[in-house]
């Protein structure tokens, strides 16, 4: 009984096992190169290097710049990520509501998470050009500006703009996970409520929340790192300018290993993004634990 | 039955394992390639064997714009016909990708045979010792046929060439006649004259037509190069014989204000974030009067705005003062280069040398008219270049840029080929110090100064 239970895992071990190899070069490999690079003086084109230990990471945390890259990237992610959800959870909720037609618009809405990140940059590009863009002509001819406004390259529009596409493009996800939470909330319960005599609001934050909210929970988990780690949207719309407004640590990563060809430096710069990810995913998943042992 | 089932699955997974590490094996699948791209050329036509070249050779180029892709398939077939025993795989990244591609490309092995660059990413290939010289490549096509200055950035310090120049680039002001009739403007002689001929149309045409544009965009270089077009016709350079950075001159500092003026008073706001297509776009769709670019802006129009192509011209790089000497500022030799790595050197240079005979050559440039200047002297002379429609109706333009070849280099390269060449036009500095002046109003002398230190610093860690 015992050796047939053995064999029978073995049989398994080996059907995952062209998995776990694709899942080991994938992930493990490109994190333990990083890691090991960060501590030498790797050049991105040339063969040789030397172990230079912690000289990368003194040279990142005492740079300025990646310390104003990091906050922008705060800023960027918190501003992201609210703006994602609030829209995205709203939309969710007048989706449910929808009687006929709901597949139909929440196919509409799906569509910006749709589109490859190259065309929503070079779309919303062309849409807020300061010389030929289709909305900020449109202002001026409506009367609501005088002059065209300069979304991308006024210090003050740069920013929100580039969230204001970030969340047009984030937000329908969040919206078909959400709904798609909502449609397990089991009716009888809003019924009973609405029997009870409870209001709305307190349905909503009495049954709705509590049934969706691990679900909002591994979506912020998910969405905090995508969008920490986001760089082509920001890169191809802004390249970080202007002045460094829209510059996150992504972009001064490749900036450094890429322009500078300091391979060893922009490892250091990955490695302490991963760590600080992690943290931040620890807390994330500490709060999760404690909701799901509550449920 | 359960037993021989259990075998029957768990040999399936072990293939199923087997056959990833089978699907990453490239070598095989390009020998076969190799021999259906042989047999293909045997059936293609003529069966002709002039000598016993054989094997595979891939071939990197950058070339996307106009049918010049066509023409160097086209010319691979030929060769390949000729050589039955030769396969030539083409590959086309555009020149960003193509950066990447290398540079990655490099720790893994997986470079091609031959490929295009630009002189400033040929200092980067021989100092990764990724290239090997081809002087005798230069030797056999005719060393005095190329131009001295665009041999001379392709040479190391070892003596030896690196690459073979296949065509020449080189700046010029662009402008748009009718606008300068419109408002009876002359053309500009020099910067100051180009600043009221800019201020006029800007101011004429309110924000339908700008003058000209200051592109600061930091992942591009063209602040970079807008900068050297000033310090160059003023007859200094942005990197000193010493190889140090040269922002806090006289002329920088006046070239830079100047730069700042033009934004300020005559450039549309969005061009802080502009790189090379944002420009070139602009000028493209009739919304910019004077521009700086290369004869490739003639294609550029007339893909946009045919309607344009009449009053397009282009004239010498503006100078400080009018009587100051008409002088050639930046010339990009775009070169082939044969990588170390290749196992058929002598099937690379057979296909460079076919590349180089005069017909197919001519061909070549002419899949972008005047855009493409000739790397070999005197080809542009012949009959099939002269006959060219485009050719006919911007021989103007094509004098201005033939004039503007002398003398002129890439951005850094004035005291030959250097790796912080590289450097000025990679990091974006200056394109940053030009954001950081318009937008937070840091003095240029502290912005320059600023500017000059980092670039000073980046060049230290050259070795």
């Amino acid at each position: 009984m015992k050796s047939r239970h053995i064999k029978a895992q073995i049989t398994s071990f080996c059907f995952i096992l062209p998995a776990l190899t694709v899942l080991a070069l994938l992930l493990l490999y490109p994190v333990v190169t990083s890691v090991f690079y960060s501590f030498t003086s790797k050049h991105l084109i040339k063969a040789d290097y030397e172990f230079v230990f912690f000289k990368n990471y003194i040279a990142v945390l005492t740079d300025p710049d990646f310390w104003t890259s990091f906050l922008t990237n705060i800023k960027w992610t918190i501003t992201s990520l609210f703006f994602q959800i609030v829209v995205g959870f709203l939309a969710a909720l007048a989706v449910d509501r929808i009687r006929k037609g709901k597949s139909f618009f929440r196919t509409i809405l799906i569509i910006p998470w749709a589109f490859p990140s190259i065309v929503i940059a070079l779309s919303w590009k062309w849409i807020l050009n300061g010389v030929s863009g289709f909305l900020p002509n449109i202002l001026v001819k409506m009367g609501i500006v005088d002059t065209v406004p300069q979304f991308l390259s006024s210090a003050n529009l740069a920013f929100p703009v580039l969230v204001m596409i970030n969340v047009w493009f984030g937000a329908p996800l969040i919206m078909v996970n959400v709904l798609s939470a909502l449609q397990t909330v089991p009716r009888d319960q809003y019924e009973a409520a609405q029997v009870d005599g409870a209001s709305p609001l307190q349905s909503f934050l009495h049954i709705t929340l509590p049934h969706i909210r691990i679900v909002m929970g591994l979506l912020i988990v998910l969405r905090t790192i995508w969008i920490f780690n986001s760089f082509d949207m920001i890169y191809l719309i802004t390249g970080g300018g202007p002045a460094g407004l829209t510059q996150t640590v992504p972009i001064y990563a490749y900036n450094v290993g890429w322009g500078l060809k300091m391979l060893g430096r922009s490892s250091a710069v990955t490695v302490l993004l991963l760590i600080f990810l992690l943290m931040v995913c620890m807390l994330y998943f500490r709060i999760l634990n404690k909701w799901e042992k509550e449920a | 039955m359960k037993k021989m089932k259990r075998i029957v699955s768990a040999v399936l997974a072990c293939a199923c394992a087997f056959s990833l590490f089978t699907g990453c094996g490239g070598k095989e699948t390009t020998a076969d390639q190799g021999n259906q791209g042989s047999q293909t050329g045997q059936t293609g036509g003529s069966t002709e064997t002039t000598d016993e070249l054989k094997g595979d050779i891939v071939f990197w180029h950058s070339f996307t714009q106009g049918p010049r892709m066509e023409k160097i398939q086209a010319a691979a077939d030929e060769f390949m016909e000729l050589h039955p025993g030769v396969n030539i795989t083409i590959e086309t990244f555009s020149w960003a990708d193509f950066y990447t591609k290398w540079t990655t490309g490099l720790a893994s092995g997986n470079v091609p045979d031959i490929s295009s660059t630009v002189a400033t990413q040929l200092v980067e290939m021989i100092d990764a010792d990724a290239v090997i010289p081809v002087d005798d490549l230069i030797d056999e096509v005719g060393r005095d046929k190329f131009y001295e200055n665009a041999l001379r950035e392709m040479t190391a310090e070892d003596g030896n060439c690196y690459g073979v120049p296949l065509y020449l680039n080189t700046e010029a002001m662009w402008y748009r006649k009718d606008l300068l009739e419109k408002y009876n403007l002359e053309v500009p002689q020099t910067w100051e004259q180009m600043y009221e001929a800019a201020k006029i149309i800007t101011e004429g045409e309110n924000g339908t037509v700008y003058g000209a544009a200051m592109p600061m965009g930091t992942n591009d270089m063209l602040a970079t190069r807008w900068l050297h077009l000033y310090v160059r016709s003023a007859g200094e350079t942005l990197i000193t014989e010493d190889g140090k950075a040269n922002l806090t001159s006289p002329t920088a500092i006046d070239g830079i204000n100047y730069w700042v003026k033009i934004f300020k008073e005559c450039s549309p706001a969005d061009a802080i974030n502009y790189n090379t297509l944002d420009e070139a776009t602009l000028y493209y769709q009739g919304k910019l009067a004077f521009d700086f670019n290369t004869g490739f802006h003639i294609s550029g129009v007339e893909t946009n705005r045919p309607d344009l192509m009449e009053y397009i011209d282009c004239a010498p790089i503006p100078r400080v003062n009018e009587d100051d000497p008409v002088v050639g500022v930046e010339t990009n030799t775009t070169p082939l280069v044969i990588w170390k790595n290749s196992e058929h050197p002598e099937i690379c240079k057979e296909f460079i040398k076919f590349m180089y005979e005069e017909d197919r050559y001519v061909d070549f440039l002419l899949s972008v008219p005047v855009g493409m200047m000739s790397g070999i002297k005197g080809v542009t002379e012949s009959e099939i270049y002269q006959s060219n429609e485009t050719v006919q109706n911007f021989q103007h333009a094509d004098e201005v840029l033939n004039q503007m070849l002398e003398g002129s280099t890439s951005i850094g390269m004035e005291y030959g080929p250097r790796a912080e060449a590289g450097l000025l036009t990679s990091q974006r500095v200056i394109e940053e110090m030009f954001q950081d002046i318009v937008m937070n109003d840091t003095p240029v002398e502290e912005a320059a100064k600023a500017a000059e230190d980092k670039l000073n610093d980046l060049f230290s860690t050259l070795g």
